[in-house]
C-alpha cells in the first residue's frame, strides 16, 4: 500500500555505487570532448573566428563575469525583460483562457483567431514590435509577452474544458455552487497542465527576448551576443551563448521546482511527505477530535 | 447514520394510511434523448422508507438514466418522478450518490476527501471532522485518514467514497455500479459491509448492477430492466430474513429468484 519500508543499508550503498560510477563515465565523456577539443586547437587544426577552443571561451568568461564584469548589466536586463514578458503573458493567456472556457460565446468567435495566432511564428512580428514599442526595454517585454502568451493559453482551455461527467454529477448532487466546483475541482484538476504550459511558456520568453535584442538594442545577452559576432570576437559569443544556457537552466529549474511542489498530486515521491505534512498539522489544528 | 435512525422511529409513529412512508415514486417516467433515443420508457414504481432496492438489467437498458432522473441530474422528457412527495427539478440535500469511479480530489488525503460535502454546505465544524473520522473507520480505513487517493488500492479509494457519501448525512443512496470496478473479492466483502451500515436504518438504498446474483443478495426488491426502449419489466420480491450471508446465494430458493430475473431479462442477456 505505502511505500513506508527502509530498504536494507548494503542496497542503499549499492545504488550509490552505481550512481557513482554512471556520473564517472559522463565526466569522464565531457573531458575527453573538451580535451580533445582543446588539443585540436592548441595544435592550429581550429580556426579561432570559426570554431574557437575551450581555453579561449574559458579566457572569455573569466573576463565577463570577474575582470571587466560587463556581463551583469546584461544578464540582469534580458532576465528582467524576460520575466516581466512572462508574467504579462502567462496573466493574459491564463485569463483569457479562463474567460473562454466559461463563455460558448467567447469560445466560438474568438478561439479561432488563437489558432491562426499560434500558427503565425510569434518571432516574425518583431520588426512590427519595434516600431510600435520603440528599441528600449518595452520592446523586449512585449515580444516577450506575445511568444510566451500561446501555451498557457491553450493549455488552461483545453484543461478547463475538458469534461469531467463524474465529477459534475458528484458536485451537483452535493448542492455545490458554480464557484466551488470551479474553486474545488475544476481549477485544480487543470493546474498541472497550466503549470506544464508554462514551462513552455518561460522558454518562449526567453527566446522572445533574445530575438527582440537582436534586432534593435543597448543592452542585454542578445545585443552582446551580436556585438561580440560582428567583431569576428567568436570566443565572446560562445561565452554569451553559455552564459544564456546558464540563464535558461536557471529559469527551468525554478519552473522545476515550482511543477515538483505544487503539482505533489502526481508525483509517488511527493506524496508520503505531504501526506504525514497534512497529518502533522491535522493533529495540531484538531488534536481534540478522537481519531 | 443516527438521523436516519430517528426518522425511522417517526415515520414508525405515524399513521400508515397517508401513505408517508413511500420515498421515492415514479409514475410513466420517461426519458427521451431523441426521438430516436428512447433511454427510459413510462417507468412507474414506490419504493418504502428503509428499502434497499436493486435496479437490474443489461447495459443501455436506463438503470443509470432512472437513477440521474431519481436525483435531479437530468430533466425527464414526462411522466412525474417524486421525492418525498415534491417532484423532483434539482439535485436534493437528502440524496447521495455514489459511482463506479470513486470520483475523489487526488490533491485531498482521504479525511478532506470525505469532508467536501460538509464543505460545501458551511463551515467546516469540529463536529464534522469527528464524523469524517467515525465514517472512515466505519468503512475500515482507519490509519488511512491522512493518505492521498493515489496511495490507496481501488477498493479502499471506493471506500473512501463510501465515506463521504456517508459525510452528506444522505437518508437516500442512489449507488450506480459502485462496486463494478472491482475485483470480485474485493466487490463481495464491500457489498456485506455496504448492506450492514444500511441495514436496521431507516436509509433507503437503490442499487445499480448488471450483476443479477448480487442485485438479489442485496436488496428488499429487484427491479428488473430490459433495454431497447429502456423499460422497467418487473420488480421482484426478494423476501429473504436480514441480516444475511453470503451462503445465502446457495440455497435453492436464492436460485428460483435468480432464475426468475433470468428468464424476464431473457434474449436480452
Amino acid at each position: 500500500m505505502t511505500t513506508t519500508s527502509l530498504e536494507p543499508e548494503n542496497t542503499v550503498n549499492k545504488r550509490y555505487v552505481k550512481a557513482l560510477r554512471s556520473s564517472v563515465k559522463h565526466i569522464v565523456t565531457f573531458a575527453l570532448i573538451i580535451g580533445l577539443w582543446e588539443i585540436l586547437g592548441q595544435n592550429g587544426q581550429l580556426n579561432k573566428y570559426i570554431l574557437p577552443w575551450p581555453s579561449l571561451i574559458w579566457a572569455q568568461l573569466v573576463d565577463l563575469f570577474f575582470i571587466s564584469g560587463i556581463i551583469y548589466y546584461h544578464f540582469y536586463t534580458t532576465l528582467a525583460e524576460a520575466t516581466i514578458g512572462f508574467f504579462i503573458g502567462i496573466t493574459i493567456g491564463i485569463s483569457l483562457a479562463v474567460s473562454a472556457a466559461f463563455s460558448p460565446v467567447f469560445r466560438r468567435y474568438i478561439a479561432p483567431y488563437a489558432v491562426i495566432f499560434s500558427v503565425t511564428p510569434g518571432i516574425a512580428v518583431t520588426p512590427m514590435i519595434i516600431a510600435w514599442f520603440g528599441f528600449g526595454w518595452s520592446s523586449k517585454i512585449a515580444l516577450a509577452a506575445l511568444v510566451c502568451f500561446f501555451p498557457p493559453f491553450v493549455n488552461t482551455l483545453t484543461a478547463l474544458t475538458r469534461t469531467d461527467e463524474d465529477g459534475s454529477d458528484l458536485f451537483r448532487s452535493m448542492g455545490a455552487s458554480k464557484r466551488d466546483y470551479f474553486w474545488k475541482l475544476q481549477f485544480p484538476n487543470a493546474i498541472p497542465m497550466i503549470v506544464a504550459g508554462l514551462k513552455l511558456a518561460l522558454t518562449g520568453a526567453l527566446l522572445g527576448t533574445i530575438v527582440a535584442e537582436f534586432v534593435s538594442a543597448t543592452a542585454g545577452v542578445g545585443i552582446l551576443m551580436q556585438r561580440f559576432a560582428f567583431k569576428l570576437q567568436i570566443d565572446g559569443s560562445f561565452a554569451t551563448l553559455l552564459t544564456m544556457s546558464a540563464m535558461g537552466l536557471m529559469l527551468f529549474t525554478i519552473m522545476e521546482i515550482l511543477d515538483y511542489r505544487v503539482v505533489f498530486w502526481k508525483r509517488d515521491s511527493r506524496l508520503l511527505s505531504v501526506s504525514r505534512k497534512r497529518a502533522a498539522k491535522w493533529r495540531r489544528d484538531h488534536g481534540n477530535i478522537p481519531m | 447514520m443516527s438521523d436516519s435512525l430517528q426518522e425511522a422511529g417517526e415515520a414508525v409513529s405515524k399513521p400508515s394510511a397517508t401513505n408517508s412512508d413511500v420515498v421515492i415514486e415514479a409514475n410513466a417516467l420517461t426519458k427521451a434523448f431523441s426521438e430516436e433515443v428512447v433511454a427510459l420508457q413510462g417507468a412507474s414504481f414506490k419504493i418504502n422508507e428503509g428499502d434497499f432496492i436493486s435496479l437490474v438489467g443489461p447495459s443501455g437498458c436506463g438503470k443509470s438514466t432512472l437513477l440521474r432522473l431519481v436525483a435531479g441530474l437530468i430533466e425527464k422528457t414526462s411522466g412525474s418522478v417524486k421525492v418525498r412527495e415534491n417532484e423532483v427539478t434539482e439535485p436534493r440535500t437528502d440524496i447521495g450518490m455514489m459511482f463506479q469511479k470513486p470520483v475523489l480530489l487526488e490533491w485531498r488525503t482521504a479525511v478532506e476527501n470525505v469532508l467536501l460535502p460538509s464543505e460545501l454546505t458551511g463551515k467546516i465544524t469540529d463536529e464534522d471532522r469527528s464524523r469524517a473520522i467515525q465514517a472512515l473507520h466505519l468503512v475500515g480505513l482507519k490509519d488511512f485518514e491522512f493518505h492521498f487517493p493515489r496511495q490507496l488500492s481501488g477498493g479502499m479509494q471506493q471506500r473512501v467514497a463510501l465515506a463521504r457519501l456517508l459525510q452528506t448525512g444522505a437518508d437516500i443512496l442512489l449507488l450506480d455500479e459502485p462496486f463494478g470496478a472491482l475485483d470480485e473479492f474485493t466487490r463481495e466483502r464491500l457489498n456485506i459491509e455496504l448492506m450492514n451500515i444500511v441495514d436496521g436504518t431507516a436509509t433507503t438504498s437503490l442499487f445499480v448492477t448488471h450483476n443479477i446474483a448480487e442485485a438479489i443478495f442485496l436488496a428488499d426488491e429487484v427491479m428488473v430492466m430490459t433495454p431497447r426502449p429502456g423499460k422497467l419489466a418487473r420488480i421482484v420480491e426478494v423476501p429473504f430474513e436480514r441480516p444475511r450471508s453470503l451462503e445465502l446465494q446457495l440455497t435453492p430458493e436464492f436460485n428460483k429468484i435468480e432464475s426468475e430475473v433470468r428468464n424476464i431479462l431473457g434474449s436480452y442477456v
